[in-house]
């Protein structure tokens, strides 16, 4: 096995809004070529208190980039002096993705609160697009999701189906998936959790 | 695995195109007789035709020295087929695991175009081979009796597979003394 080859995240990632927030759901599989690296990963992380971000594709490119939002986003904030939006997030994000485009290899996916909007869900794949969405399916794995949401997913569900249907749909993506697997993590953010 | 007058041969179940899964309950462990096993490891086309084409000699010498063959011998054919393709090869390694004369156990392992490696202990192949040397080398002690060495093979190929993306889906272990053959499903971890 080549334990020199880049860490990556082959992954499924999940962003789902619901009546009154947002659901982001990841498995927690990172290997480097087939070999299992860590396999009990997060790749949900914080980018402030009310926006958290799906990470997927190269874990290194992912990880400076997230650093790199979290950092402007603090910086934002203390000169906005109250918290970011979630599209101020997902702009940071998607900036970052489209002005490196020739060097970066990541597939995100911006979820969170505010109180403008309430919960959004924005998708930031390769290349730098930003996709407004109600839903959103990233990574490897989510090529098994797409049948399964378009059956499954509907505008207006509760905090509970919603956080149901990211853990069935990355349970079935890990299943077929050689490239996701281990546990399902899920980050609910709503305005009761802030 | 060789144990106290015993072998055990395990697989996993995965069958997958690159990272897509296609089937979870794939039989990669074939009998020949009820003393003579060979697991194939690699693609899984290759794998059904060398089973087709040993099971066709095996019941050719059957007939013709009106015994079964001796897991060295066997092994011994193996290899002649492979080097046969030596410059268009089957994509296997073959595992080969029976019990010879007067019930000693045999095992030995080879690349794809037929190069054996005996062993006293362990043998293993395929994408998580590496891993398994690993599991299997601190796992494994001389002489187990073979509810023992079930436990031991268990454990050093869920551990291995476990880690390995392209491996996986529990696991399928024959248990061979010289008087029966103990088929069982292992239930693993189904990423």
């Amino acid at each position: 096995m080549d334990l020199d080859a880049p860490h990556s995240m082959g992954t499924t990632i999940i962003g789902v809004t619901y009546n009154g927030g947002v659901v982001l759901g990841a498995d927690s599989r990172t290997s480097t070529g087939m070999y299992v690296a860590n396999r009990a990963s997060d790749k949900i992380t914080q980018l402030t208190d009310n926006v958290y971000l799906c990470r997927s594709g190269s874990a290194a490119d992912s990880q400076i980039v997230s650093d790199y939002v979290r950092h402007f986003l603090h910086q934002h904030t203390i000169q906005l002096g109250q918290p970011s939006t979630v599209k101020v997030a997902a702009n940071l994000i998607r900036l970052f993705s489209y002005n490196n485009k020739d060097m970066l290899q990541t597939g995100l996916i911006v979820g969170g609160w505010d109180k403008y909007e309430g919960g959004k869900i924005y998708g930031v794949p390769l290349g730098g697009t930003i996709l407004d969405l109600p839903f959103t399916i990233g990574g490897s794995g989510s090529s098994y999701l797409y049948g399964f949401f378009d059956q499954a997913w509907k505008e207006g569900m509760t905090q509970s189906e919603a956080e149901q249907l990211v853990v069935k749909a990355v349970s079935l993506a890990i299943a077929r998936d050689g490239a996701s697997g281990g546990v399902v993590r899920t980050v609910t953010v709503s305005s009761f959790s802030l | 695995m060789v144990g106290k007058n015993c072998f055990a041969i395990a697989s996993d179940r995965r069958l997958g195109v690159q990272l897509q899964t296609i089937a979870t309950d794939f039989q990669k462990i074939y009998k020949i007789h009820d003393k003579l096993f060979i697991g194939l490891a690699g693609l899984a086309t290759d794998a059904q035709t060398l089973h087709q084409k040993l099971v066709f000699r095996h019941k050719l010498y059957q007939l013709r020295e009106e015994r079964d063959m001796k897991p060295e011998t066997f092994a011994s054919l193996v290899s002649a087929l492979l080097y046969e393709k030596r410059f268009g090869p089957y994509f296997c390694q073959p595992v080969i695991a029976g019990l010879g004369d007067e019930d000693k156990p045999f095992i030995c392992t080879m690349d794809s175009i037929g190069a054996k490696e005996l062993a006293k202990d362990f043998v293993v192949a395929g994408t998580a081979s590496e891993s398994l040397y690993g599991a299997c080398e601190s796992m494994f002690k001389p002489d187990m009796e073979a509810e023992e060495l079930f436990e031991t093979i268990s454990q050093a190929l869920l551990s291995s597979v476990d880690r390995d993306c392209l491996s996986g889906w529990g696991g399928h272990v024959y248990l061979v003394t010289p008087t029966e053959v103990t088929e069982r499903i292992l239930k693993g971890r189904m990423d």
